[in-house]
């Protein structure tokens, strides 16, 4: 009878306006906010100056930290929130709820606060701060205090998105596999980690691109060695913004990765 | 080998499971009941994906209770077939065998040959719920627990399914408990039935038994018995009980219920119609007039309620379709209704 555009359905069509087109017009707004200041930064640079600038060592020293502190921060969120992720998905109640809580906490805290929170567990001048330089190591101002602020800001992603992937799974087809003579362990394995896989993977690609950007907190907890956010920093404030950006065009690679993975072989949580 | 519940229990918020006692020896048990009577909390429980908050399960004397789903070697048949939907039929089976062979055999046993490559999703069924049958049984189980194994299959599929279980279950030495909602599926897979009701047992027996036989009304509409009356006995012979009700007496080998007031239960399927004034030369039965008030034509046979010419009552009856035919039946027919005397069950009234 009505066609989208001509329908007089009421609250579909007033006044021969599709509501649904202005919708997407005023969205559109947004859209060209996000990807035009992003066509911009490789307008401003021409490529081959880029190209030449990567091999600068301050951006290679960077690159290097962020992706290692990256990698071992996602690990390190991945094998002890993998575990909470399951345990969260597996049980029920008040409890869970509260842990739950503590989880999303890290997402929630502004990331300067989160370093001001670190600093008071592992700075200098904390019982364990000063255990660790007594036995001859520092945690902050150094790799391991990047990794430890990386860990407090992108862990919960691990956490938040493996759980909803583990709850994806239906426990009928655990308890099938644990009554064909399967321990918890082989069921998990075979049947569940499996099929949670793409979840999993997203938590962990969303983990990585929160590490790898992490700023905040790793200004407070370990300005040195130099992770590719404070190097743009550093950069901006003593060069100038054309000096940050070969290495912004580079997070802006690794992010565009991180978009590709989570649109392929990881299951989109926001989907 | 025995599978031997005894005072099992189960509480919910909003349903109380129990207690329950029931022996399985190696024998298949059909569970019927309707839908929220605890027939899939009674499966995990055995099974072991829940636990009791009191009771005991014992298979030969071994107490099942406390020990996790994989020690129990309990196999169950999930609804729907809970198959793996990663892995391919072939990988589903041999993911449970104990033996590499097993799952040709099996393939060949449930004729799943031309399916093991494919992957659950694209199978049907009845192919499913085969699948997840030769899973379940390549674990070589003690006890072997089906969950709804039909309900989800369509007419044909189904009544092949139920036949090739039936057969299936002849062959297994083992305690098998088999849960459905319906009684066709209860009558023709189980060697006994258990009908449950609010998470309690109400009556097992015989398929037979149970249907000529209920032990209350609840049993008797269950199994589909229409027709109860309230009745009283007014004469006690050796031969049986001789029982007034809605104004028709009626003889019965009934044997002297312990209360004078009973609910009398006739089996529609044990009703005889014939054609009206032909003289009662049948003495095993006793004879009423009546009119066909509606008819139905269920299939493989009519479904006929009669008002009774000289009593406020109506009578179900399963009428077939040769009968129904030679008798040119319509609304309005006067028929004769026999109704032998041993098919008439009486229900002590309950105290």
């Amino acid at each position: 009878m009505s066609t989208g555009s001509h329908s007089n359905r009421p609250g579909s069509d007033t006044f021969g306006i599709d509501w649904l087109s202005v919708a997407l017009l005023l969205g559109g707004v947004l859209l060209v906010y996000y990807v035009a200041p992003l066509v911009s930064l490789f307008l401003s640079v021409p490529a081959g100056d880029i190209l030449a600038r990567v091999n600068d060592p301050t951006v290679v020293d960077s690159a290097t930290t962020s992706l290692l502190s990256a990698s071992i921060s996602t690990a390190v969120a991945t094998l002890f929130g993998l575990p909470l992720a399951y345990w969260l998905a597996r049980t029920d109640g008040i409890v869970t709820r509260a842990v739950l809580a503590i989880v999303v906490l890290p997402l929630v805290l502004p990331p300067t606060v989160g370093g001001i929170v670190l600093l008071t567990v592992f700075g200098p001048g904390s019982p364990l701060g000063d255990a660790a330089i007594a036995a001859g190591f520092s945690l902050t101002r150094s790799l391991a205090g990047v990794v430890l602020a990386q860990t407090f800001v992108a862990s919960p992603f691990v956490v938040v998105t493996a759980k909803a992937a583990f709850e994806s799974v239906d426990r009928t087809l655990e308890y099938a596999s644990r009554s064909l003579g399967k321990s918890r362990w082989t069921t998990a394995r075979h049947v569940t980690l499996p099929l949670a896989g793409p979840g999993i993977l997203a938590g962990v690609t969303l983990a990585f691109a929160r590490a790898i950007g992490e700023f905040g907190a790793t200004m407070m907890l370990a300005y040195y060695p130099r992770t590719m956010p404070v190097q743009i920093w550093v950069a901006f404030v003593e060069l100038g913004l054309d000096n940050a950006y070969p290495i912004a065009i580079l997070l802006v690679l690794i992010a565009a990765t991180a978009l590709l993975i989570l649109n392929t072989v990881a299951s989109n949580p926001w989907e | 080998m025995t599978l031997e519940l005894s005072r099992l229990c189960k509480g919910y918020d909003r349903f109380d499971f129990g207690p329950v006692d029931l022996t399985v020896e190696d024998d298949a048990l059909a569970v019927l009941g309707p839908s929220g009577s605890g027939k899939t909390t009674l499966l995990s429980l055995i099974a072991g994906t829940t636990s009791p908050d009191s009771g005991s399960i014992r298979f030969d004397g071994r107490e099942l209770v406390g020990l996790p789903p994989e020690d129990r070697r309990v196999g169950m048949v999930f609804q729907e077939g809970a198959l793996f939907p990663h892995m391919t039929a072939r990988q589903n089976v041999a993911y449970a065998a104990t033996a590499g062979e097993r799952v040709d055999e099996l393939a060949t046993l449930l004729e799943l040959e031309d399916v093991l490559d494919r992957k659950p999703p694209t199978l049907s069924g009845g192919e499913r719920q085969r699948v997840a049958l030769a899973r379940t049984l390549a674990t070589d189980p003690d006890v072997l627990l089906l969950d709804e194994p039909l309900s989800s299959l369509d007419a044909p599929i189904r009544k092949r399914l139920r036949d090739e279980l039936h057969g299936l279950f002849d062959s297994l030495d083992i305690p098998i408990l088999c849960v459905t909602h319906d009684r066709r599926t209860a009558t023709a897979l189980g060697d006994r039935i258990a009908i449950v009701r609010d998470g309690a047992v109400e009556q097992v027996g015989a398929p037979q038994a149970v249907l000529a036989r209920p032990k209350n009304r609840f049993v008797a509409r269950f199994t589909g018995n229409e027709n109860l009356f309230e009745g009283t006995v007014t004469d006690r012979t050796g031969d049986g009980a001789t029982v007034r009700f809605g104004g028709i007496r009626c003889r019965t080998t009934a044997p002297d219920p312990r209360t004078s007031t009973v609910t009398v239960c006739i089996h529609p399927s044990r009703i005889e119609i014939g054609a009206p004034g032909i003289a009662a030369d049948d003495r095993a039965a006793n004879t009423v007039a009546g009119t066909v008030a509606r008819w139905l034509n269920e299939g493989s046979e009519y479904r006929i309620d009669i008002d009774i010419e000289s009593a406020p009552i109506t009578l179900a009856a399963n009428v077939r379709p040769p009968t129904f035919e030679r008798l040119a039946l319509g609304d309005g027919s006067d028929v004769r209704v026999l109704i032998p005397r041993e098919s008439i069950h009486l229900i002590p009234e309950a105290r």
